[in-house]
Formats: C-alpha cells, structure tokens, sequence
C-alpha cells in the first residue's frame, strides 16, 4: 500500500514551554519519571533518556530586539528518510521504517549494539536497563490506526502538528517561511521544522550528515565484502584453471 | 617407505585449527551482520545470540593469533635476498616450469601471508573489542567500524588466497595441517634452506 508521507510540523514560534507534549508522550508509552536535579534553568530533564522520547530544549537567547527572548523547541527522533540509523544497525527489525515514514523500533531484534547511536546525525537514541534502543518512533501504534501521534494531539497551540508531509510544508510556505527545515536534508526529514532565526540558534544543527565513515563503509566496504570474497575464489579457480597445481617436477633451483 | 619430516608440531595443528574454525564462524556471523542476512537466525537462533557468539568466539581468534606468533613470527620475519628472487619469480606460480630461489621453513608468500593474516588478526580483533567493550563511544566506535571492516575486506581476499594455495595449488601441503609431516623428498623441492639448517641434506 502507499500512502502519503507523514511528517510532525514543529513550529518553535508557536510553543509556549508547557511540555504538554512531554508528558502526553510518556503517558501514552507508559514512560516512567526519573529524579532530575534543578540546574538553574526551566528545561527539564536535561536530555533525551531511555524514558524520554521528546522534551522541549529552553534556549535563552537574547536578540537585538528582544532582551529577553526565551525558545522553546521541541527535540525528539527526526524520522530521517535516508536515516543513519537504520543504515548502521546489523540486526534485521530492530529499527524499521512504517508505511507512514516512521523509524520505529522492536525491542526484540535489537541486540543492544549501541551502533545506531553513532550512525545518528541528531543524537538521539538512548537505551533502557536492558541496553535496548529506545526513542521517538512517532507514535507507530497510533498512527497506524488513523490517530495523531500523542505529543501532537496534546499541544494546545499548533506547535507540533501531525499531517500529510507534502501538505505541511506547502501550508508553511504558504504562511510566509521561506525555509522548511528538514524538507531535503537526508532524504527529507519526518520531523520538519519552521525557525524564524538560524537553527542553530535553536541548537539544531544546520546541515545534519551521516558521519562520513559510515556512508564510506556503507557505499564501498560493504560490497567489496562480497567482491573481494567472490574475487579471490575466482582468482584461485582461474590460475587452477590456467596453471594447475605446483608439480614437484617445476621445484626449486638447486 | 618414503622418508617423512616433521613440518608441524600437534600444539601448531591444533591451534591452526582453532584460528580457522573460530575465522569461519566470525566471517559467517560478520556477514550476518553486514548484511542483516536474516538466514543466519536459523544457524544462529537469533541476532541477539549471534551477537554472543561473535564476540567471544572473538576472543578464541584473538587468542589463538596471538599463539601463532610463537610458531612462525620468528620465520616471517627473517628475510634474506632469495626473497627476493621468489617475488620476481612469482613463486613460480605464473608459469608450468619456473625455478624459484631456495626456500626456508616458510617460502616467501607465506612470510608475507603470515605478516597479513597477523596484522589484519590484530587489527580486526582489536577493533572488534572497542566495537564491544565501548559502545556509544562516538569518537572510537567510528574509526573502530571502519577498521574492523577494512581489515574483514582484506581477510576474506587473504584467506581464501591461502586455503588455495595450502590445497589445491599445491599437492602434498595439506597434509601438513592434518599429520604434520611431509616427505623428504617434497620438502628438499620446497623448503630446501630449512632442511640444510636441520642438516637432513
Ligand atoms: C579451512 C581453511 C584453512 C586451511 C585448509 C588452511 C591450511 C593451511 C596449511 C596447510 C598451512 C601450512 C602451510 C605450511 O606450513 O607450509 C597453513 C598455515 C597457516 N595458516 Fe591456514 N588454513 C586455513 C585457514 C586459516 C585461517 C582462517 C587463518 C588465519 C586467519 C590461517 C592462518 C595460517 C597461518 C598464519 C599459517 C602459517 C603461514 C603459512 O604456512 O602460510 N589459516 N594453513
Ligand atoms: S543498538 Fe539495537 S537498534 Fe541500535 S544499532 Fe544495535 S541492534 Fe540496531
Ligand atoms: S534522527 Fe537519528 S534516530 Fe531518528 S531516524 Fe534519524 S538517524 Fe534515526
Ligand atoms: S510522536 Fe509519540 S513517541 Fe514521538 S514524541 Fe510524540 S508522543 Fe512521543
């Protein structure tokens, strides 16, 4: 079956720090809460854990306007068309790709190799107890069945929105932004944002890649695996062919 | 009754063995993963079981390389001008009736071969190591990845190059492997050098 890409349209503007977005999350993947200790600042927990698919960064950046401007975006699993994960994993299910374009997950296949952490352009997944990938899988069960992932129906401003990924970004453009962040980088990302500023203001890094190795390891040593494998039965059967065994006959020079 | 000498200690056949069944079961596994074969299940059970097995069968290799250095390191190392003579000459594989320079226990080819398979062993189980022992590590995992799958492409080149050469290509060498010893006679053509030094001719 296809069907239309979906996407979460994130729109810092719009997000007034309530993590709503934060809890609906944990509640519906039955998330436990962690202790976390106050740093001085409002963002909590500090980072993305096994127990936290999404949270909403605080980012206190001042502009030239505005001395007191607050930012508030939402961080979670970018769904990745082309994802970094997905490509370095070597167990077959553990993160897979659903109809809708959401990089789930099986705890079952994963084998607890921590690989995908390094392919990840984003940072994101983390592991449970049982060294197990956790992350955002964009809410795969619920979307499966026709409803919005959790994060999304919760929101009580528009910040995060679930949709058609081609309807989303034409409705920005629509709206005035130029730039939809996250529309071509790797392949398109499933979770796209709109920024007034630089995302790097935001902490979001510009022009994400998958580390250079792993694209080398991926696009060359992987079929040399079999070339070089294949090659040298050849060879070997070729000089057989061509010059047979040694004969004790052709030894060594006295 | 041909006259026999001994090429290879039991303690040597053994661990050669320990090294090429612990390659095998590596090399399948390692395909399983590069490739996400879910066929190895069957073999296997079970990613998460190949993943266990992957790893400290690692070990076994890693061991077992390393007891070969008391076997041909000394050997592979020592390198005179017939070397030489045997590189130009292709060992005499290229052509039906080349002469090649007087060999030691080791011919050249097989010094070199050694010298891959040990620094490729070292390199492929050492990486292997940080790959399991570091995980999430970014900065390490990264150049751990790409070396241990630089030197796997390198080992599945040398390794078949070398059952080749240890059987088909050259009759009478196997059994080397298996009882030990070989004729005289074969030897005096091959390993001219070393049975001076044993003074057998
Ligand atoms: C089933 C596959 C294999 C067969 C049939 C085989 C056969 C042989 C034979 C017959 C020799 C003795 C040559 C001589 O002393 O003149 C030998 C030596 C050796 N083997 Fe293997 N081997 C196999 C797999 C491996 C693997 C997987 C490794 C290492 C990763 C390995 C490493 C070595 C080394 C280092 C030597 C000593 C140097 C040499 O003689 O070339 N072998 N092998
Ligand atoms: S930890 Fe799990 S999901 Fe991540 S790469 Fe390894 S097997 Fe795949
Ligand atoms: S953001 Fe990271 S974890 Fe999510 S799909 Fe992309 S590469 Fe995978
Ligand atoms: S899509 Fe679902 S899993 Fe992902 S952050 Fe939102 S609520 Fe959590």
């Amino acid at each position: 079956m296809t069907m239309a890409r979906k996407a979460l349209m994130i729109s810092p503007e719009l997000c007034i720090g309530c993590r709503g977005c934060q809890t609906a999350c944990k509640e519906w993947n039955r998330l436990s809460v962690i202790k976390t200790r106050n740093t001085g600042t409002y963002e909590n927990p500090p980072d993305l854990t096994p127990n936290l698919y999404n949270r909403i960064r605080f980012v206190e950046m001042p502009s030239e306007t505005n001395l007191v401007r607050w930012l508030f975006v939402s961080q979670r699993c970018m769904h990745c068309d082309d994802a970094g994960c997905m490509k370095i994993c070597p167990a077959p299910g553990a993160l897979f790709k659903t109809k809708e374009g959401a990089v789930s997950f099986n705890k079952d296949k994963c084998i607890g190799c921590k690989l995908c952490v390094v392919g990840c352009p984003f940072n994101i997944p983390r592991y449970d107890d049982k060294d197990k990938v956790s992350k955002c899988h964009l809410c795969s069960d619920r979307i499966a069945e026709g409803l919005m992932p959790a994060c999304a129906k919760t929101c009580p401003t528009g910040a995060i929105r679930y949709g058609d990924r081609d309807s989303l970004i034409d409705g920005a453009k629509k709206i005035g932004y130029e730039k939809v962040y996250g529309e071509k980088d790797l392949g398109g990302l499933g979770a796209i944002y709109v920024f007034k500023d630089a995302p790097k203001i935001y902490g979001i890094d510009e022009h994400p890649a998958i580390p250079e190795t792993v694209v080398f390891w991926h696009k060359v040593l992987k079929p040399l695996a079999y070339l070089s494998l294949g090659g040298a039965v050849a060879v070997s059967l070729l000089h057989y062919v061509a010059f047979g065994p040694k004969k004790d006959e052709g030894g060594e020079e006295k | 009754m041909t006259e026999m000498v001994r090429k290879t200690n039991a303690f040597e056949i053994i661990n050669h063995w320990v090294l090429a069944i612990s390659f095998f079961i590596l090399a399948i596994s390692g395909y399983g993963f590069l490739f996400q074969l879910e066929e190895m299940n069957s073999i296997f059970g079970s990613f998460n079981q190949m993943r266990v097995i992957h790893n400290w069968v690692g070990v076994v290799f890693a061991a077992s390389l390393f007891l070969t250095l008391f076997s041909y390191i000394v050997e592979a190392l020592s390198v005179s001008a017939d070397d030489i003579g045997w590189i130009i000459r292709g060992g005499g594989y290229f052509s039906k009736k080349a002469k090649v320079p007087p060999q030691g226990k080791l011919n050249t080819g097989q010094k070199l071969y050694y010298l891959v398979a040990l620094l490729t062993g070292i390199a492929i189980a050492a990486f292997g190591f940080v790959i399991w022992l570091m995980p999430g590590v970014k900065k390490w995992i990264l150049i751990s990845h790409l070396v241990h799958n630089i030197s796997f492409d390198l080992m599945v080149i040398a390794i078949p190059l070398h059952i080749y050469l240890a059987t088909l290509a050259n009759p009478g060498t196997f059994r080397i492997m298996v009882y030990g010893t070989v004729p005289l006679e074969w030897a005096r053509k091959r390993h001219e050098k070393w049975l001076r030094e044993m003074g057998k001719i």
